[in-house]
């Protein structure tokens, strides 16, 4: 069948390959053969060696400060975020009305734009008519208003607490792969005299070895990406409080017109991704055994 | 005592979940119908009368229709080139075996693991030079090669489970290799499709970094620019601001409850790869 349908498959997978030539491969080249290069826009690139790294790495504040936060949402969201989406889901699978309710409510804000969410958490955090303050207000505090995402002392932990709602696929995750736990496991143990609280923590958890360790990877990965719910919110600032590696590369690339530079960032923000995807299946042993 | 003090734990996260995603969700709502006095001085309570004439200024701001034309556009041909180019390709993945095979998927998943943030410049740089900066069918290249790696694993997986029966007699009716999998493969195959279809509709309709880069002018922006745009020029009418916030988040909102199956088994399928 093969030989007579090769035509076929050639004529079936061109698009898809020309399609992954245009977006990533060519991109992957003009991003590591730039990224040893001083370029900007209308310039020809100009090859510096390793000049561009070594500035990243010595002699870039704004560099250490993208990456350090970069670093610590990349940490905060594959551990508190996922340990909130795994209790949810624990609690929710006792009740299958829960489990419809939270898949519709609470995957709200994982289905309109980041833009819109940024938008939504700058309203209700607006030091003048936000509803956060107002509700401080009606507690008593007659002149209170905090500027959450402006002042430096809180804007890195506000923008922080708009990415809680995106606990909601951890938690849609785990319940279907508990929904998949055969029932016959829950019964022995019950006949075994096991309380609700001890399946949890016996049967429940350990099973879930593997979509935890893919919900790690995939809410600490989500972390190299954003970038809409900042600049909506805070832009990176003040100063650089909330500056990540995303927005740093748009500002190095788009608004300083520093290809080169910008590139050896994107550089550094994919070896990030694959060290950290590489560290989290060794700690899990992702697809080493089923259970 | 303890399964009281569970209970009432219980109770209490269902209520947190409920704060968290429809709380900022419901005030912005409310705060839509009022007037920008109502907004400063009476931020959490009920409009005295509902303003509808926030969302008819909203629309009245030219470029929103634009934007919400521009984004439909991206989305219906964003999904459906990309449903059709994937399907094809997943297609042959999943049935045949062929030298190089191994290697084409190892690329293809390599697409995974590659932050989109990091091609941002070289994106930027490659839409300009195929002469597609600025135009809508820039960003639907660019979404329909984003959404490769989610929706080939989608639909190859679901092309997996059809019995190979099925084509083996079509082929014995003297079907051709485009009918069979037109005429047999894809319409077995709507659930399969459907699936991969809303995630990647999603991802055209929200995408926002991608979108800043490759456009400048109001003639291809898309929705979630708007808000991004908009936000200092409605900074001082609250209203309209929080009318035209409205106004970009219902669409998503609809699709999902109504296709709320398919984005859960979506979202369940693409995480089983990690």
């Amino acid at each position: 069948m093969v030989r007579k349908n090769r035509g076929y498959i050639t004529l079936f997978l061109l698009p898809t390959v020309a399609l992954f030539i245009i977006v990533y491969a060519v991109s992957l080249v003009i991003l590591f053969g730039t990224s040893f290069t001083e370029w900007s826009a209308g310039r020809s690139p100009v090859f510096t060696g390793l000049a561009n790294y070594i500035k990243l790495f010595t002699d870039d504040a704004d560099f250490r400060q993208s990456a350090l936060n970069t670093g610590i949402w990349v940490v905060l969201q594959s551990t508190v975020h996922v340990a909130i989406g795994t209790l949810f889901a624990v609690i929710l699978s006792m009740k299958e009305f829960y489990w419809k309710f939270a898949r519709t409510v609470y995957m709200f804000p994982n289905i309109i734009s980041g833009a819109a969410v940024g938008m939504l958490f700058l309203c209700m955090l607006n030091p003048e008519f936000g509803a956060v303050n107002s509700i401080v207000r009606l507690f008593g505090n007659a002149d209170y208003s905090q500027n959450w995402f402006m002042d430096y002392a809180t804007a890195f932990l506000s923008v922080t607490m708009t990415w809680l709602p995106y606990a909601a696929v951890v938690t849609i995750l785990i319940l279907a792969e508990i929904a998949a736990i055969p029932e016959s496991l829950f019964e022995s143990a019950r006949i075994d005299g096991a309380s609700n609280f001890k399946i949890n923590l016996y049967i429940i958890i350990p099973m879930l070895r593997n979509i935890i360790g893919t919900c790690v990877i995939l809410s600490g990965t989500s972390m190299l990406q954003k970038m809409d719910i900042i600049l909506m919110t805070t832009g990176g600032g003040p100063g650089n409080a909330t500056m990540n590696l995303p927005i740093y590369i748009y500002k190095t690339a788009l608004m300083d017109n520093n290809f080169g530079y910008s590139n050896s960032v994107g550089v550094f923000l994919i070896g990030f991704g694959l060290i950290f995807v590489l560290l989290c299946r060794n700690l899990f042993r992702i697809g080493s055994s089923e259970h | 005592m303890l399964t009281k003090s569970l209970g009432v734990l219980k109770y209490g996260f269902v209520i947190l979940i409920v704060l968290l995603s429809l709380g900022p969700f419901l005030w912005v709502l409310l705060a839509s119908f009022k007037t920008n006095a109502e907004i400063l001085s009476n931020s959490l309570g009920w409009p005295s009368s509902f303003q509808f004439s926030n969302y008819t200024k909203a629309f009245q701001i030219a470029p929103i229709s634009r934007f919400y034309i521009n984004s439909v556009i991206v989305g219906i041909f964003g999904t459906l080139l990309n449903l059709l180019l994937l399907g094809m390709a997943g297609y042959v993945l999943a049935r045949f075996q062929f030298r190089g095979k191994k290697l084409l998927m190892g690329a293809f998943s390599l697409s995974l693991l590659i932050p989109g943030a990091a091609m941002l410049q070289p994106l930027y740089l490659t839409v300009n030079a195929l002469g597609l900066y600025d135009k809508l069918i820039g960003l639907i290249i660019v979404y329909t090669g984003f959404g490769l790696p989610v929706s080939l694993y989608i639909l190859s997986s679901y092309f997996l489970t059809i019995p190979k029966e099925m084509e083996e007699s079509a082929y014995l009716d003297g079907a051709s290799f485009i009918q069979t999998f037109f005429r047999i493969i894809l319409p077995i195959s709507k659930p399969g499709f459907g699936t991969a279809g809303v995630m990647q509709f999603l991802l055209c309709w929200n995408e926002f970094q991608f979108a800043i880069i490759l456009t400048t002018g109001n003639q291809s922006r898309t929705l979630p620019l708007a808000l991004y745009y908009f936000k200092s020029q409605f900074a001082s009418d609250y209203g309209v601001m929080f009318a035209a916030t409205m106004v970009v988040i219902i669409p998503s909102i609809v699709v999902y409850i109504l296709l709320q199956e398919q984005v859960v088994s979506g979202l369940a399928a693409g995480a089983v790869k990690g």
